[in-house]
């Protein structure tokens, strides 16, 4: 096990209020995201002395202009906002997206080069068709793809098609997933779905998007950002909330070259590289578990994490997830904020900040009980998980 | 069930660079050809400046016999690109070469309706042309 398993916690998280475009400009979401974590918290902003983000410099598959504090919020940009009396350390990662800056953060904090780091994540959605192809040349690994009409949802729903093909299984099946993480986000005041209710019949007769994907397999672009602040054990003991321990992280660690088609293999091989990680770090296994946040930018990364990080065999989620399993007082409640298909697309920090809220009692309507421990697994390419407890160990 | 017309699709145009030039050149003769490490032996596509298993740069394209099945597949319903609208719904098929296992290339499932695309179909390579410069290596159902 690891030596510095729950020396490091969580002590605030906080939310911008989420935005459908770019009416408010990122920055904006980021410095209010930022500063209601360390309210959350109890502490002073001038107390923060560490920041780590992951801003998407290549959002929109590299169609959109990159424009700091607009466009994504780097440390440049929060260092420029908070003037900070007392900076110590920052990072701003190229890979593993948020998930690694958190571990990043981590690190620093048990390093003892920073006292109080924030992260944040700031997801930006112009006002602009989603993804479309506009240029008359494909040029790069493009040209290979572009031609063909293959873009946008087409990475993730190739991958999809094989498994329900392989395993003899039902895209309808899915509706389950949709439809609970939809009242799971009815619960959460956050959630951008927080007022509109899923029924199966609904997803089931919704729009083929990219099939086999329809509209409720795709998670809902939005602008926000979210907020945490990460301490030692000690410190986070002495203030407001009831620390979320870290007792064990990991990192995807098979990756295919750029430009290459992931296929069914990659996205199993890269969650099942991960997983370990953590559960040797922490000692515990998927069996411990009692709350699982999963990533879902599509339905189907779930698959490749309930399968990849042992919460059910190959081939078996389609059927996992169904009577109740996945409910708030089932045996795996799952997404409990909502996921990014209804609570926003937040690229994985949706799932961290939730992760900590169910670990210390703290999600509301939604809380399940008797959480001891809260597993994470956010960002489908990274594959980062962690383990959150209560109460160390 | 009608098929699509891809003549009625204004594709966007492949440029070739310096490294995937003999990949266009080859198609354009009606060859379809996939860099191949000397080194390791790895297939991989699209070519890339270094071999994704051993990260030599040893690498060169060699011709395939165009005979391979059908790895991942999905549909397209949704118009997002303007310029493919006119054959929505359509299939986009993900191609493994029988002599060049490991690789997977990205095309059009021709002269055949979308349904007929299932996971481990046989396919076999056409050449769809472009233009003077550029011919598409595009996949049908084997005979």
């Amino acid at each position: 096990m690891w030596n510095n398993r729950c020396k490091v916690a969580v002590s605030g998280v906080g939310f911008s209020k989420k935005t459908r475009t770019d009416e408010v400009h990122l920055a904006e979401h980021a410095l209010t995201a930022v500063k209601a974590a360390v309210e959350d918290s109890g502490l002073k902003l001038t107390d923060i002395d560490g920041l780590a983000t992951f801003p998407e410099l290549r959002g929109g598959g590299g169609r959109i202009p990159l424009v700091d504090g607009v466009s994504h919020v780097s440390v440049n940009c929060m260092l420029a906002m908070l003037k900070l009396p007392n900076p110590r350390w920052h990072i701003q990662g190229e890979t593993v997206n948020i998930g690694g800056a958190f571990q990043q953060a981590a690190n620093a904090i048990l390093a003892g080069v920073c006292n109080y780091a924030v992260i944040w994540r700031a997801m930006h959605n112009r006002r602009a068709p989603y993804y479309g192809l506009t240029r008359e040349n494909a040029a790069g690994p493009r040209q290979f793809s572009e031609p063909y009409g293959f873009s946008g949802p087409g990475g993730m729903s190739i991958a999809y098609m094989r498994y329900l093909e392989l395993y003899g299984q039902q895209r309808e099946k899915m509706a389950t997933l949709a439809v609970t993480q939809r009242k799971h986000a009815n619960k959460n005041p956050n959630a951008h779905f927080y007022k509109t209710p899923l029924t199966v019949e609904e997803y089931l007769d919704s729009r083929m998007i990219s099939h086999p994907f329809c509209l409720y397999d795709c998670d809902i672009p939005v602008q926000a950002a979210y907020a945490m602040v990460l301490t030692t054990a000690e410190r986070a003991r002495d203030l407001k909330p009831k620390p979320a321990y870290l007792a064990g992280y990991g990192q995807r660690m098979v990756y295919n070259g750029e430009g290459m088609i992931d296929s069914l293999e990659d996205w199993m091989a890269g969650t099942k590289s991960s997983a370990p990680l953590t559960w040797e770090k922490s000692g515990l296994g998927p069996k411990d578990v009692d709350v699982a946040q999963i990533y879902d930018g599509f339905s189907s990364s779930v698959i490749y994490g309930l399968e990849g990080y042992g919460f059910c065999g190959e081939g078996e989620t389609l059927d996992f997830i169904q009577d109740g399993r996945i409910e708030l007082d089932g045996e795996l409640p799952l997404n409990t904020f909502g996921g990014s298909l209804s609570d926003g697309r937040m690229h994985g920090i949706g799932h961290l900040v939730e992760g900590v809220l169910q670990a210390t009692g703290r999600a509301g309507e939604r809380q399940v009980k008797n959480v001891e421990v809260s597993f994470v697994g956010a960002s489908m390419t990274q594959a980062t998980t962690f383990v959150f407890v209560p109460n160390p160990y | 069930m009608t098929m699509s017309d891809w003549s009625k699709v204004k594709r966007p145009i492949p440029v070739p660079d310096e490294m995937t030039k003999p990949f266009w050149e080859a198609a354009k003769r009606g060859v379809l050809v996939v860099q191949h490490c000397r080194r390791c032996g790895h297939w991989q596509h699209p070519p890339y400046p270094t071999c994704e298993n051993c990260m030599s740069v040893d690498l060169k394209f060699d011709p395939v016999s165009g005979k391979g099945t059908i790895y991942m597949y999905s549909l397209m319903n949704h118009a997002g690109d303007e310029r493919f609208a006119p054959v929505v719904p359509y299939a986009r098929i993900i191609v493994e070469p029988d002599d060049a296992k490991g690789a997977l290339l990205v095309a059009n499932l021709l002269d055949a309706p979308y349904t007929e695309a299932k996971i481990g179909r046989r396919v076999e390579v056409v050449f769809e042309k472009l233009n003077d410069e550029i011919t598409l290596p595009q996949f049908r159902l084997a005979k």
